[in-house]
């Protein structure tokens, strides 16, 4: 599983408009929902807020990366958001969320992938090159090329 | 060029982790250092340092909240720090570790003449049974001089219900002697396994009290222990849901009943035999050959202090006493002494040999000697069996065999120097000190030779 096989044009909000963070999350899991990766959008939610409570998935660096194990998703997705205003997210850093990547995998879904795909997410967003493009990106198919190859 | 090691967990273990190996990477990078980092997350331990990372790394950085097998860098320099702080600055992570003191562990060949360095890098089922002993040490002293106070009030005093001399034999005799050997397997399994293994250690140390192992049976008691739980702890893979159960629930469950039965039945069965064979033995032997009764007593004494083959030979003397034949207890009291006598004599006339811990012991083994509390001489024994316990066993034999031939006697169980005292308890007096002396000397010139040297603080 690659990234890009996840990722669909419907997840991908460019200068999105959000108040905090339910406003944020409630427009990606739209997203997902439109693009036929959800079953039961509750279910998924409760599992994103459920991982949000242990611990913040903003990990700095302007960076969120919700994400929930759930039977709410019919198939793994992940959704990106470049937000036009930085929001708090409780971050780790302190310092407010621009980027967001929200992941979303069946219970059923193999093992180890989505983390694997977390896993590699997270170690790109440590290099300000990648954050920069990312925070650059004027079009879907500029992102999918950023993306490429994770 | 210099070379830094990283190890790298977060609870979750999926973003933190690998954020911080990526950001050490990257400052590394550009510092020009070379580094080399182990992610424990998620999908478990990638990018593992080896014993050999370890051995050639400047410095050792941890960036974790959570358990990650710090006992194999012991003796390196290690820093600490916030995993969130090498994602932020892990520049000054770097650097901080740069600048640290190299912790001089040299790996010199064997025949080089820098045995400091060689003896420092103690490793393997030596440095477990080192570890056991250290725990030991403070409790053999313990109990040993309150045992030695408590005969200052007359050496049968203790028997004397609600007496002082009672409670300091309860103390010193009942309690901190009784603990000796399970703090000695514990920590040897601990050693080895660390946490886990020390529950199991203990319970396997206390029965090897229980069936009269001695101490021996207590360090084969902690290398199955600590050998058993490193096992499980390697070798039960559990769903994540379950794992949890593992160190708290399964090793000490399935470890302690895998140790103790092998000690009941394996080890005990065997200890039962010796004992019973032996007794057989030396009540067939007789009292003909009175020197080579005393010879043998006097080995038997030494070889395991408190084991099966001293307490054959202990209970064998006192039999005879019962009987009216008052040498052989002479001669097991004489052969009992020498050993921490013979150790504090050692380490006066050949400090090199021994630790600067075992140094201070010695002046303790020296009263305990006096006060025939063989157990004095355990440590030193358990931490060089192959050196000290033959040197002590030819001590021993020596003075047992004088002792039987120039006739001297004893008409008590127990005491040391403090029966000396008492009018007619021993006879031939004259001859029993020369003994016991010559004993002594024997067992501190074959330790001084024997032994190697420790340091050269």
């Amino acid at each position: 599983m690659e990234l890009l096989d996840i990722i669909k044009e419907d997840t991908v909000f460019l200068g999105l408009e959000a108040a905090n963070r339910e406003e944020c999350v409630a427009a990606m899991l739209a997203g997902m929902e439109k693009a036929g990766l959800v079953k039961d959008a509750a279910a998924y939610l409760n599992a994103l807020n459920e991982r949000e409570a242990k611990g913040t998935t903003a990990i700095g660096f302007g960076v969120a990366i919700p994400h929930g194990k759930s039977d709410g998703m019919a198939a793994p997705g992940l959704a990106f958001a470049q937000l036009k205003t930085s929001i708090d997210w409780n971050s780790l850093d302190g310092s407010p969320v621009q980027l967001v990547f929200m992941i979303g995998v069946p219970m059923e879904a193999a093992g180890d992938e989505h983390i694997k795909i977390l896993i590699a997410l997270s170690r790109k967003l440590i290099h300000a090159d990648f954050r920069e493009k990312l925070l650059a990106v004027q079009s879907k198919q500029e992102l999918f090329q950023v993306l490429q190859g994770i | 060029m210099k070379k830094i090691l990283a190890v790298t967990a977060c609870p979750t273990g999926i973003a933190h982790t690998y954020m911080a190996a990526e950001a050490l990477t990257q400052a590394a990078a550009q510092k020009n250092v070379e580094i080399k980092v182990e992610t424990r997350g998620a999908v478990g331990v990638e990018n593992a340092l080896t014993a050999e990372d370890i051995a050639g790394a400047h410095a050792i950085i941890i960036a974790a909240e959570t358990e990650v097998e710090e006992s194999r860098f012991a003796g390196r320099a290690v820093l600490k720090v916030a995993i969130g702080e090498a994602i932020k600055d892990p520049g000054k992570v770097i650097d901080a570790a740069m600048n640290m003191e190299t912790v001089k562990v040299q790996n010199m060949e064997p025949g080089t003449n820098n045995k400091e360095a060689q003896k420092k890098q103690v490793t393997g089922p030596y440095k477990h049974l080192m570890t056991g002993v250290s725990y030991m040490l403070p409790i053999v002293v313990a109990g040993g001089l309150l045992i030695a106070v408590s005969f200052i009030f007359g050496i049968e005093a203790f028997k004397e219900q609600g007496t002082l001399a009672e409670a300091l034999m309860t103390i010193g005799g009942g309690t901190a002697f009784a603990l000796m050997v399970p703090i000695l397997a514990g920590f040897i399994s601990f050693s080895i396994a660390e946490k886990p293994g020390l529950a199991p250690g203990l319970i396997g140390g206390m029965l090897a009290s229980k069936i009269g192992a001695g101490f021996l049976g207590g360090i084969i008691a902690g290398f199955l222990a600590g050998y058993v739980v490193q096992f499980m702890k390697e070798n039960i893979k559990l769903p994540k849901n379950f794992a949890g159960l593992v160190p708290i629930l399964i090793i000490p469950f399935i470890g302690s009943a895998i140790v103790g039965l092998l000690m009941i039945y394996v080890i005990g069965t065997p200890v039962k035999m010796i004992m019973d064979g032996l007794s057989a033995w030396l009540t067939n032997l007789g009292t003909a050959n009175a020197a080579f009764l005393g010879l043998i007593l006097g080995a038997m004494m030494a070889f395991d202090m408190g084991g099966p083959v001293n307490k054959a030979a202990y209970t064998f003397a006192i039999g005879l006493l019962g009987t009216g034949f008052y040498g052989p207890i002479a001669a097991v009291m004489a052969a009992g002494m020498t050993p921490p006598l013979g150790l504090w004599l050692a380490t006066l006339i050949a400090p090199k040999k021994f630790s600067v811990e075992e140094r201070e012991a010695g002046k303790a083994a020296g009263v305990l000697g006096i006060s025939f509390i063989t157990e004095g001489a355990i440590p030193f024994a358990a931490s060089d069996p192959f050196r000290v316990i033959p040197s002590i066993m030819v001590g021993s034999a020596v003075t047992g065999a004088l002792s039987m031939a120039l006739g001297a006697t004893l008409k008590a169980p127990h005491g040391g120097i403090f029966v000396l005292l008492i009018p007619n308890a021993v006879g031939n007096l004259g001859m029993y000190v020369i003994s016991l002396v010559i004993g002594t000397v024997v067992t501190a010139l074959l330790l001084s030779v024997v032994k190697k040297n420790k340091t050269t603080a």
